[in-house]
């Protein structure tokens, strides 16, 4: 993929994850207290919402997709040889997978838990 | 009238482990440059220090180096701006040390070049031999003009930090003139370009620190001209790219024109 492209997808997840972030942390932190929030009974009753169980999938793909990508980034300025770039783009798409594959699993788990 | 005193980083690859610094005692003048004082030390103290310049004028660009710890212009730093007594010479950043304060602008300019910095038509016949003048509005060379004073001194690039980690970034020079050509309406080679800079090492890895427009000696905002190349990178196209070919009454062709 151009890089150019991989940027755009780099801007356009911190956007949305500034927004979804922020919504998460509302109803975390504002909506319930803290300690209410993160509680066993409450946790699973927020996968059962489907809605929420959505939102919470969307904010773990937004979330690696940008974290990922920005590790890509940092790693490609470090050292400069073709064997490293293609590693690290190698170990950021399977990093990606790997970490939302494990995620969307707990979210299954708990949804139907 | 007091002495200065002009610190100067020797270092010659060939013979020294480390860089070691070295102090000169020289007599203050009015209006004195730096360039001026490190020449006094050479010409009267030690003819060993190795310091590249030519014009005086900051025309060249042949004297850049880091003074007091900021990249400048010998020839275009007076001592007495600096304050103090004392002023210490050291060789640009991100660049290898051929010896003392000359630094070695073979990958710079290699870079420069990589850019295809000169006006590419179509038509490469037509570009071997012009048929008429090609002409621009004023309002369109107010777009590059800033970036045609640049010099190729390298300040903005020793204070890159980009440049400083990523051996294979083009640096705000080449990015800035990248961004000129691209910009001009009588150039036709924008998408070439933009192939080049459209990669895992190119435009995007500036992050806008913003230093090499802080350094520049010319004015020259290279900062500005990579945010604004990164918008016809994401679009893939030389917005102004296409230039037309203006015949008027007083466009004379170059080759009759003698």
């Amino acid at each position: 993929m151009r890089e150019s492209r991989l940027m755009l997808l780099q801007y356009a997840t911190a956007l949305v994850a500034v927004v979804l972030v922020s919504i998460h942390l509302v109803m975390q932190g504002v909506v319930l207290p803290y300690s209410t929030a993160i509680s066993f009974g409450n946790i699973l009753s927020i996968y059962r919402n489907w809605i929420y169980a959505i939102f919470l999938e969307a904010l773990l793909v937004v979330v690696l997709v940008h974290g990922f990508n920005g590790l890509r980034i940092i790693l490609s300025e470090l050292k400069q040889s073709r064997p490293w770039s293609t590693w690290i783009d190698i170990g950021t798409v399977v990093a990606v997978v790997v970490t939302v594959a494990y995620g969307t699993r707990t979210v299954i788990l708990a949804v139907f838990a | 009238m007091t002495d200065l005193k002009l610190v100067v980083q020797r270092f010659d690859p060939f013979a020294d482990f480390k860089p070691r610094m070295m102090e000169y005692a020289v007599p203050k003048k009015d209006g004195m440059t730096v360039l001026d004082a490190l020449l006094y030390a050479r010409d009267y103290i030690d003819h060993s220090i190795a310091v590249r310049f030519s014009c005086r004028q900051a025309s060249c660009g042949s004297c850049g180096m880091k003074i007091n710890g900021r990249p400048r212009l010998a020839c275009y730093t007076q001592v007495a701006e600096l304050g103090g007594e004392r002023v210490v010479a050291q060789p640009m950043d991100n660049f290898a040390i051929i010896k003392d304060l000359v630094t070695d602008l073979e990958s710079f300019f290699a870079k420069h070049r990589e850019m295809m910095p000169h006006l590419i038509r179509a038509d490469r016949e037509e570009q071997e031999k012009p048929s008429a003048e090609y002409l621009m509005k004023p309002e369109e060379l107010e777009r590059v003009l800033q970036f045609t004073y640049c010099i190729k001194c390298g300040l903005c690039t020793s204070s890159c930090p980009t440049a400083a980690t990523d051996s294979r970034f083009p640096g705000p020079q080449a990015l800035a003139q990248a961004f000129r050509y691209i910009t001009d309406t009588r150039d036709e080679g924008g998408e070439e370009r933009l192939a080049l800079l459209d990669d895992a090492h190119g435009v995007w890895r500036c992050h806008f620190a913003g230093s090499c427009s802080y350094v520049c000696p010319k004015g020259v905002d290279p900062a500005l001209g990579i945010q604004l190349l990164k918008r016809h990178v994401m679009s893939g196209k030389a917005e102004h790219g296409v230039g037309a070919k203006v015949f008027t009454a007083a466009t004379t062709p170059p080759l009759e024109g003698k």
